[in-house]
């Protein structure tokens, strides 16, 4: 083969870059640049023309601060019952998505058919994916990445009425595959939105449990449970409440100094941060997400009001009160 | 090296291959041995965890937890897409360099150190990822900030992408020296190829270490924080760009294996030659197809990337597409071995299983690989495709029935004129690519409509039960059967390659060239015009009907985007 005039193995000889081309090929390179210039032209003209075009204003904003926007945006929403469930009806067009591990604040949401509304789509941690489609059509469907720090504002308009359900397709950590919302889209009279929503009359422990403070309001009664009789006190870490396993169990508890209260984890990935303590204790809290099976114990000793939380699912209300009293 | 070669050197360490007509030295070949080695190797092992991944998408089995799907699946993709397409990429260019020049390979100490590195790192990333715990995370592939991936993790990947660097700098001194002693010289064509490929290899290994190397000071407290969109976009310089790596590397080896086997010539060097400089220029930018759907990026800056990719790269494949299959074309037509439209196809050696890959890793790459990418490359349609199971369609179509296949047919021709070894069992391995790639596109076409048709969301263990909710994706569980199948043929077409690469180097024959089957065509018979006179007609048709299948499919794209509801201004 070493004889091989055109060999790709040796240097060509001669003049090869005046060597004439083949007209079969010369009329490829035609078809392949004007099918490049077509594409490109299509891609422009469907901002124009289409309805499909994933573009809006991004801002950048902490992942604190998005939170407080989603909790805002829900306190202002009316709320509406579903196929029996209470869900959001937005003030306005404006709906927050807010993505965290592993659920979807903010939704779920009733939307008017044919009206346009601005999507906020942002992150209380790590990459998201919003991936929706509705339920009777799965080939119906985008997806948007979600980036903590920064809020997309996408607006979406749906004639179709019906279920539509949000997905994560970003791997967000082990519960990723649970990350599951839903909004519907339907016709309904208006509902009574914009009133600050329903503020709890017992403000207490300060304003802890309402959506004055981090985290927003929960699904606490204002009644604390009086554990002040016992030595050994438990309380379950990621217990049933505020929408999922995102409650302490009890919420607040009252027990007398050098009490050993235990926590006990009923589910899986959550951890107990101190928020704020009485002067001169010292609780650490645990801050490792751990899974169900762990527990944590410390002995309160100084008298007080011991305010503390679960990280990832502060968002959803998972927030706690021990009072040495 | 390994005592498994039947060759022998001269006393300067060359010796003369009587089938390519070149001439290897010892200092290369023996490093095209320990990678190339190394490589298949690395592509068993991958293979065991993608039948565990597959079994376990294909919920019927549901063979992992799902905790243990993301772990497996994260050294799936190690195993792959790292390990046996880095190092086989660095052997192919030790063959493109010094064994086609005809030189020593320059330097080759550094080879060995970087093989030493990348095989330290590699380590340490794996090791990591079969042993991480909470709050660690499963890296995937793409280790995205600010989920907690282990710091080791970065660290060896940085360490792996280092190797890989200082592995490719004794081939690039290789040219440097052939340039000095030949100015005027034009390189091969295949040595262009190769060369070409080492630069975008260097982009893309560098961007890789600005990505990573502040992911690993994040990750150990040292920098207090990194902004998540500016790591996906330094991400993607070495994420996407290593996939540019294979492409190149696949390009070249089809050029070089359609030669040797099949007898073709080049069909035009401007042509070819320009479409690499394009790949050099334009295809960097591709890589922002990426971040078509996130926010942070103005729609211009979108727009400009993609619009940019279309003219430079697409052009520049399209252009390989048309070139590769001409070439063969018109030097089987100068040797006598064409008539007619398609003669020049028919009589091609089919059973030669270094072919048959070749040609097969064309067809499924342009067809599957390539107009899938186009497609998702495209800002309004990548919604319809982001993070859905049609994207490892699309990237399995390319590396896997693509690159892995063009890699399988060089490996081939590996053990025969570098171990000098004939196949083991040859029955087996004619029948191997076809059975691989058959397989394989149909793995890759299910996952394709289980992503678009059904939005069937990647990186998912179980989508036929989501906790907590009754929705589901049940109505696509028809097609994740035929896809499972699939896939366990897939797997065990891959375990018959190992099975006869290392059956061949421990127990094939002595092979004695001149590579039988196709050699029988003479050059008397032929036409004596050079290649850019031969008919290219074949090709042509080729071509049209791949433009057809290139637009039909557009088309259905953009009519599924278009039945979506609003959005956007």
């Amino acid at each position: 083969m070493g004889d091989d005039d055109h060999s790709p193995l040796e240097s060509p000889e001669g003049h090869w870059w005046n060597q004439s081309v083949n007209r079969r090929e010369s009329i490829w390179l035609g078809i392949s640049g004007a099918w490049a210039v077509s594409m490109f032209g299509w891609m422009l003209g469907w901002t124009q023309v289409g309805e499909q075009n994933q573009t809006g204003q991004t801002y950048e904003v902490s992942t604190e601060r998005y939170r407080q926007k989603v909790q805002s945006f829900k306190e202002a929403a009316g709320t509406l019952e579903v196929d029996g469930e209470e869900v959001l009806v937005p003030d306005g067009n404006d709906v927050y998505v807010g993505a965290l591990q592993w659920a979807w604040d903010g939704l779920p949401v009733v939307l008017q058919p044919g009206e346009t509304y601005n999507f906020h789509l942002g992150s209380y941690d790590v990459q998201h994916g919003f991936g929706v489609r509705p339920e009777g059509n799965l080939s119906k469907q985008i997806s948007l990445q979600i980036l903590p720090g920064y809020e997309w504002v996408v607006e979406m308009s749906f004639d179709e009425t019906g279920t539509y359900h949000v997905v994560c397709n970003e791997f967000c950590g082990v519960g990723h595959r649970s990350m599951h919302g839903t909004f519907v889209v339907q016709d309904h009279e208006p509902v009574e939105t914009g009133s600050g929503g329903s503020e709890s009359s017992d403000a207490a422990y300060g304003s802890w449990f309402t959506s004055d403070a981090r985290g927003g309001a929960t699904d606490f009664d204002g009644e604390p449970t009086d554990a002040t009789d016992q030595s050994d006190v438990t309380v379950e870490v990621g217990a049933d409440g505020n929408g999922g396993p995102y409650a302490f169990a009890p919420t607040a508890v009252q027990v007398s100094s050098g009490t050993t209260v235990t926590f006990e984890w009923v589910s899986d990935n959550h951890n107990v941060l101190v928020e704020s303590q009485p002067d001169g204790a010292d609780w650490e809290g645990v801050d490792a997400f751990e899974n169900e099976g762990y527990s944590h114990s410390f002995t309160f000793d100084a008298q007080g009001v011991y305010e503390y939380y679960c990280e990832p699912h502060l968002g959803m209300g998972m927030k706690g009160v021990v009072e040495v009293v | 090296m390994f005592g498994l070669s039947t060759f022998d050197y001269d006393e300067d360490g060359f010796r003369e291959c009587d089938v390519t007509g070149l001439t290897v030295h010892k200092s290369a070949e023996d490093l095209v041995k320990l990678f190339g080695v190394t490589a298949i190797v690395s592509l068993a092992v991958g293979g065991a965890f993608a039948l565990t991944v597959a079994l376990t998408r294909w919920e019927a089995i549901g063979f992992l937890d799902p905790g243990q799907y993301y772990r497996f699946t994260s050294l799936h993709a190690w195993f792959m897409i790292l390990f046996w397409m880095v190092f086989m990429e660095i052997a192919i260019l030790y063959v493109g360099g010094p064994f086609v020049l005809g030189r020593k390979l320059s330097l080759s100490r550094l080879g060995w150190a970087g093989y030493g590195i990348m095989l330290a790192g590699g380590a340490l990333a794996v090791f990591s990822i079969a042993t991480y715990d909470l709050p660690n995370q499963a890296p995937f592939y793409t280790s995205y900030v600010p989920l907690p991936s282990p710091a080791p993790y970065f660290a060896g990947a940085v360490l792996f992408l280092l190797g890989a660097l200082v592995a490719a700098v004794p081939f690039f001194v290789t040219l440097w020296h052939e340039k000095r002693e030949h100015p005027s010289k034009t390189l091969p064509l295949i040595t262009f190829g190769a060369f070409i490929t080492g630069v975008i290899a260097l982009e893309a290994l560098v961007g890789g270490i600005t990505a990573l190397t502040p992911a690993f000071l994040w990750r150990i407290g040292f920098l207090e924080h990194l902004d998540a969109a500016w790591y996906r976009q330094m991400f993607w310089t070495i994420g996407h760009g290593s996939q540019q790596i294979n492409l190149l590397a696949m390009i070249t080896v089809w050029y070089f294996m359609t030669h040797v086997i099949g007898g073709a010539e080049v069909a035009s060097e401007k042509i070819s030659r320009v479409a690499f400089v394009l790949y050099l220029f334009f295809i960097n930018l591709g890589a922002a197809h990426h971040l078509m759907s996130d926010p942070a990026l103005s729609s211009s800056w979108r727009m400009w990337n993609t619009s940019y990719a279309a003219y430079g790269a697409v052009v520049a494949s399209m252009i390989h597409a048309f070139a590769i299959p001409a070439g063969l074309e018109a030097g089987r037509r100068r040797k006598g071995a064409g008539g007619g439209l398609f003669g020049w196809l028919w009589s091609a050696p089919w059973k030669d299983p270094g072919f048959s890959s070749t040609i097969l890793s064309i067809i499924l790459f342009g067809f599957l690989g390539g107009i899938t990418g186009v497609m998702m490359g495209q800002m309004q349609l990548n919604m319809s495709w982001h993070n859905n199971l049609a994207v490892p369609g699309h990237f399995h179509a390319t590396v896997v029935t693509g690159t892995t296949l063009a890699f399988m047919g060089l490996a081939y021709y590996v053990l025969r004129l570098v171990f000098g070894r004939d196949w083991f069992a040859s029955r087996l391995a004619s029948i191997q690519p076809f059975f691989y790639g058959g397989a394989m596109a149909v793995v890759c076409l299910m996952m394709m409509y289980l992503g678009l048709l059904f939005g069937v969301p990647r990186r998912h263990p179980s989508v036929m039960d989501i906790p907590g909710t009754a929705f589901d994706f049940s109505p696509s569980e028809p097609f994740f059967v035929v896809f499972g199948i699939a896939a366990i043929l897939s797997v065990v077409g891959g375990a018959l390659f190992v099975v006869i690469a290392v059956g061949t180097l421990l127990a094939g024959g002595t092979f004695t060239p001149p590579i039988v089957e196709d050699r029988a065509i003479s050059p008397v018979s032929g036409d004596a015009a050079p290649p850019h006179e031969q008919s290219m007609r074949g090709t042509f048709v080729l071509v049209l009907v791949f433009f057809a299948v290139f637009v039909v499919l557009y088309a259905l794209n953009w009519f599924l985007l278009s039945q979506v509801w609003e959005i956007g201004p």
